[in-house]
C-alpha cells in the first residue's frame, strides 16, 4: 500500500454537523484517512457557505444522502459495508430510528466502528439534553474557575471545548482502530462531550471529595508563584504576560528592570512573600511594562530566562515569525464556484518526521463525490446513479431554510444569550477590519 | 476478546507535571504499559496541590495521583552516565518514548531521535516542548499562562475594558495532553504499513493556537480582529445582553430563550411567553415579548432567576428541549447524577493517600474498556521491578545505582 499520511488506507464516514465532530474529521482527513461528510439534501446544513464550514470541511469528500427517500438506507449501509469508521453527532436513539442504528450496521458491517458523539453520553438520566459547546463551558465546571478575582464566573467562548472535545474524539477513534487490528472487533463508542470536559477538572474534583474544597475563579494568577499575570505595554490594547515560578526567574526579571530599588524589600524577598504581596509588584511591573514595545519586551525577558509572551491578536498571532517559520499557518485554495480564492488556515500543532499530514483539498461542495462514491467505491452503473438522483436520495443541492427564514425576519429584537452573535464593529466584537489582510498573509 | 486497546505498547514517560503525564495516562488508561521516568527528586508535580487532608506530604498530591494512575514508576537521572544507560536500555524496549526537555538537551546527550532511532527504529519519539523544536522561539519557556497568550486565546477572552484572561486552571495543559494521545496514537498506528517510528514535535503554544479557529477564519476570510467582548448596551457587563451569564440563587446559570433547534437561526420571533411558562413564571412571558432593550428584560427577569436553584433553572429548560446550562463547581461534579448513573466515578486504593473515589472512564469503548488497575506510584516504587526484573541489574547495582545518584 503506498502510504500517505498515518491513517493512510481508512475510510470513515462523517455523519455529524456543528463544530466538534467536523474539527474530528478534518483531522482524520488531514492524516491521510479518506473522509466523506455524508449530507441530507433534503435540507443545506446551517452555516454551510459560511467561513468557518470552509475550515471545519476542508480535505472531505461530499456525498448526499436522503435517509428518507427510498433506496436511501440501502445506499447508506452499501457505504458503511465498505468503510472502516462512521461518526454521528445526533441525539441518543436518532439513528435507530431511521433504520441505521448500531443494530443494523454491524450486519452489513461486523466490524465497523461506530462513534456516537453526544452532549451528555448514550445513557443516564441527561442523555436527552442538548450539547452546545459554548454551554457546556459551564456544566463541565471550567468557567467556575475561570473570571476576574473580583466577580462570578465567566466564559471564555469561541468554541473552544469543541475542539478540545474533537481531539478526544480523534483519540478515541485511533483507540478503536488499534483494538480491531488487535481484535478483529470493531464497536459502538459511547463518547460524551460532557464527561471529556469534566476529565480535565480530576485534580479540582478529588479536592472536593477529599478535602471538601471547591476552589474560585483565579484571573490570571497561579495559586503558588507570582508575579503571574497580564501586563500593559505601549500601543492600544497591548499586552504581556509575565511568570515567575522561582527565585533565579525573579531575579532575572528585576535584572531586566535594571534592578529597581523598590524590591530591594524583605516584602519580595521570597516565593511566599511575593506570593502575598503580588498586588503591589503588579503595580510596579505594569508601571514598568507600559512604555515598552511587547515584542520587544518578550524577547528582552525570554533572553534572560524570565516566562513571557506577547498576548498577540489574530492579526499579530497570523504574522508572528515564530509561527510563520514553523509552518503553522497553511494556505488552502479554494474552488472557483465557492469565491473564496486562496486563505490561510490552521494547520496542527505538531509535526511527524516520516508521514507528514496536510490538507487534502478544500471543503466540498455538497455531493461533488457523488459519482466518484458510487462508481469507485460502490460500483454501481450510470443508470443506477441516475435512478437514485431520481428518487432523491442523491442530489447537488438543497434547499436553504435560513434564507426563508430570513425573508420572514421579524424586527430585530434582543436575543440573550444568542450563541456566537455575528460579530461586527458596531457592536464593538472587533477591534478593526483589517483591509491588507490578504497581503499580510501572503496571499497574492 | 481479552486484551486492551494499547496492552502491547510500552510507554517510556520521560515527561513532568500536566500535559505529558495526562497524555500517557489517556494511554495507560487503556491498557498501555506506561513506565513513568521522573528525576531523584520526583515530578515537580508532586509538589503541586491539592494535597489530601491538605497536607502537603510528598505522597499526597491529589493531581499527581489523578494523572498517574495504572503507570509505574521508576527514578532515574539522565545527567549521569549509569542513568544515561538505564534510559538507553529501557528505550531499546519501548514503542513510545515521551518527553518534554528544551529542544536539544536529549540530542546533547546522545539522546536524541537520531540517536535512539538507530537502537530502536520501531520507537515512536514525542517530544512536547512550549513553541517546538525549530523556530526563533524554540529555546523560549513556557507555561499555560504563556500559551493562552501566544495561542491568541486570551487576547478574546476577558472584558474589553480589562486585561486579557485566561482559564482559571491550566486548561491549555491538558488541551496539550489529548492532541499528545492521539497524535503519538497515530504514530504508532502508522507503523502497521510504515514498519518503523518516528520523530513527533508537538507545540503546547500551537495547541492553544489550533483552538483559536473561529478568530482565525474570521481573519483569514473578512479581514476582521475579534476582540473581547464589550459592555453590553446596558452599559452592564454582566447580564442577558452579555453572554447570558447570571446570578441564579445558589450560583450561576447561563440564559438562552432558543430551543437547540433555533440555535443557529438568528432571525424569528423569540418564543418568551414559551419561555416563562418553562420557568414556572408565566406572569412575565408577555412583559418579556414587548421588552425594546435588554435592559428591560433584565429588570423583569433577572429577579426571577435569582430566587431559582441553578440546576432547577437548567433541568427546566433542558428536560423540555431548551437551551441552558448551570455553572457546575467541583461539589456539583462530584455528586452529579448523570456521572453516577453513567459509573464514571469508581474508587483508587492509595498505600498514603488511603482509598477515594476517583473520577475515572473519559471515553467508552464497550469492547475495549478503561480500567483502574494500579494507583500512582510512589516516587521509585517500581526500580527494582523494572531495573532488576526487566533489565537485569542486579540488587547490589541496584544499590550502587541508588548511591551514586543514578535513580
Amino acid at each position: 500500500m503506498k502510504m500517505d499520511g498515518m491513517l493512510s488506507g481508512v475510510r470513515v464516514l462523517d455523519s455529524t454537523t456543528a463544530v466538534a465532530m467536523p474539527t474530528a474529521m478534518h483531522i482524520l482527513a488531514d492524516m491521510g484517512a479518506e473522509v466523506i461528510k455524508i449530507e441530507t439534501p433534503t435540507r443545506e446544513e446551517a452555516g454551510r457557505r459560511d467561513e468557518s464550514f470552509q475550515y471545519l470541511h476542508h480535505s472531505k469528500k461530499s456525498m448526499t444522502i436522503n435517509l428518507k427517500a427510498p433506496g436511501g438506507v440501502q445506499l447508506y449501509k452499501d457505504l458503511v459495508a465498505r468503510s472502516d469508521v462512521l461518526v454521528e453527532n445526533n441525539r441518543a436513539g436518532t439513528l435507530d430510528r431511521l433504520g441505521v442504528g448500531y443494530s443494523e450496521l454491524i450486519k452489513v458491517k461486523p466490524d465497523i466502528i461506530l462513534l456516537s458523539n453526544t452532549g451528555f453520553g448514550q445513557t443516564g438520566p441527561w442523555k436527552r439534553y442538548a450539547g452546545i459547546g459554548t454551554f457546556l463551558e459551564l456544566i463541565t465546571g471550567v468557567s467556575h474557575f475561570t473570571g476576574y478575582p473580583d466577580e462570578g464566573p465567566r466564559q471564555v467562548g469561541n468554541a473552544w471545548i469543541d475542539i478540545h472535545v474533537a481531539w478526544m474524539a480523534v483519540f478515541s477513534i485511533l483507540a478503536a482502530l488499534h483494538w480491531r487490528e488487535e481484535s478483529g472487533e470493531g464497536q459502538h463508542v459511547d463518547f460524551s462531550m460532557y464527561q471529556v470536559g469534566v476529565s480535565t477538572m480530576g485534580a479540582e474534583v478529588l479536592d472536593f471529595i477529599v478535602n471538601g474544597n471547591i476552589g474560585k475563579q483565579m484571573g490570571n494568577r497561579h495559586p503558588a508563584h507570582a508575579p503571574h499575570g497580564v501586563y500593559p505595554c505601549r500601543g492600544d490594547d497591548k499586552w504581556i504576560a509575565i511568570a515567575v515560578e522561582n527565585d533565579e526567574e525573579w531575579r532575572a526579571l528585576l535584572k531586566s528592570m535594571g534592578d529597581p530599588e523598590w524590591a530591594e524589600n524583605p516584602k519580595f524577598d521570597d516565593a511566599l512573600s511575593r506570593h502575598h504581596n503580588q498586588d503591589e509588584i503588579d503595580g510596579h511591573i505594569a508601571e514598568w511594562t507600559k512604555d515598552w514595545d511587547f515584542y520587544e519586551l518578550m524577547h528582552l525577558l525570554q533572553g534572560n530566562g524570565v516566562i513571557a509572551s506577547v498576548v498577540p491578536n489574530t492579526a499579530e498571532i497570523m504574522t508572528d515569525p515564530h509561527m510563520n517559520a514553523r509552518g503553522f499557518y497553511e494556505k488552502l485554495t479554494h474552488s472557483p464556484e465557492s469565491g473564496f480564492g486562496t486563505r490561510v488556515l490552521i494547520g496542527r500543532p505538531w509535526k511527524v518526521s516520516k508521514t507528514p499530514s496536510r490538507f487534502r483539498g478544500p471543503a466540498p461542495t455538497l455531493g461533488q463525490d457523488n459519482e466518484y462514491v458510487m462508481k469507485e467505491i460502490l460500483k454501481r452503473t450510470q443508470e443506477e446513479i441516475d435512478e437514485l438522483y431520481e428518487a432523491g436520495v442523491l442530489a447537488k443541492q438543497a434547499p436553504r431554510q435560513t434564507a426563508q427564514a430570513q425573508t420572514q425576519a421579524a424586527p430585530a429584537r434582543p436575543r440573550p444569550g444568542a450563541a456566537n452573535p455575528a460579530p461586527s464593529l458596531e457592536d464593538g466584537t472587533l477591534a478593526y477590519i483589517d483591509p491588507d489582510y490578504q497581503k499580510r498573509l501572503g496571499v497574492e | 476478546m481479552d486484551g486492551s486497546v494499547f496492552g502491547k505498547f510500552r510507554v517510556v514517560d520521560m515527561t513532568s507535571g500536566i500535559a505529558g503525564p495526562f497524555a500517557s495516562k489517556l494511554l495507560a488508561d487503556y491498557g498501555a504499559d506506561v513506565i513513568k521516568v521522573e528525576p531523584p527528586h520526583g515530578d515537580p508535580s508532586r509538589q503541586m496541590g491539592p494535597f489530601a487532608g491538605d497536607d502537603p506530604h510528598p505522597e499526597n498530591s491529589l493531581l499527581f495521583l489523578y494523572l498517574n494512575c495504572n503507570k509505574r514508576g521508576v527514578t532515574l537521572d539522565v545527567e549521569t552516565a549509569a542513568g544515561r544507560k538505564l534510559l538507553l536500555d529501557l528505550v531499546k524496549t519501548a514503542d513510545v518514548l515521551m518527553e518534554d526537555y528544551t529542544p536539544g538537551y536529549l540530542d546533547s546527550l546522545n539522546l536524541g531521535y537520531s540517536q535512539l532511532e538507530e537502537f530502536n527504529p520501531k520507537l515512536v519519539m514525542t517530544s512536547i516542548t512550549p513553541f517546538g523544536q525549530t523556530g526563533p522561539y524554540s529555546g523560549y519557556k513556557g507555561n499555560d499562562l504563556v500559551y493562552y497568550a501566544m495561542g491568541g486565546m486570551m487576547y478574546t477572552s476577558g472584558a474589553y475594558h480589562r486585561e486579557p484572561l485566561k482559564h482559571g486552571h491550566p486548561q491549555s495543559l491538558y488541551l496539550g495532553g489529548i492532541v499528545t494521545a492521539y497524535v503519538t496514537s497515530a504514530a504508532l498506528f502508522a507503523r502497521r504499513t510504515l514498519d518503523q517510528g518516528q520523530h513527533v514535535d508537538l507545540s503546547l503554544s500551537e495547541v492553544m493556537a489550533a483552538d483559536h479557529y473561529q478568530p482565525v477564519a474570521r481573519y483569514a476570510f473578512s479581514g476582521g480582529v475579534t476582540r473581547r467582548a464589550p459592555k453590553s448596551d446596558t452599559g452592564q457587563e454582566k447580564g442577558t445582553g452579555f453572554l447570558g451569564m447570571v446570578p441564579a440563587k445558589d450560583g450561576y446559570v447561563r440564559v438562552s430563550i432558543s430551543p437547540p433547534q433555533r440555535l443557529y437561526s438568528r432571525s424569528g420571533p423569540q418564543p418568551w411567553p414559551e419561555y416563562a411558562a418553562l420557568l414556572g413564571h408565566p406572569e412575565i412571558g408577555e412583559a418579556l415579548a414587548e421588552a425594546t432593550s435588554t435592559q428591560e428584560i433584565d429588570e423583569i427577569l433577572l429577579p426571577v432567576i435569582r430566587e431559582m436553584p441553578k440546576l432547577e433553572y437548567y433541568h427546566r429548560l433542558m428536560t423540555n428541549e431548551w437551551l441552558a446550562a448551570a455553572a457546575q463547581t467541583p461539589q456539583d461534579l462530584a455528586d452529579c447524577p448523570q456521572l453516577d448513573e453513567r459509573r464514571y466515578f469508581t474508587e483508587v486504593e492509595h498505600p498514603v493517600i488511603g482509598r477515594v473515589k476517583f473520577p475515572g472512564e473519559v471515553v467508552r469503548l464497550p469492547n475495549s474498556p478503561w480500567s483502574l488497575r494500579f494507583p500512582a506510584p510512589l516516587l521509585g516504587q517500581h526500580n527494582r521491578a523494572v531495573f532488576c526484573g526487566e533489565l537485569g541489574r542486579s540488587k547490589d547495582e541496584l544499590v550502587g545505582l541508588r548511591q551514586v545518584g543514578a535513580i
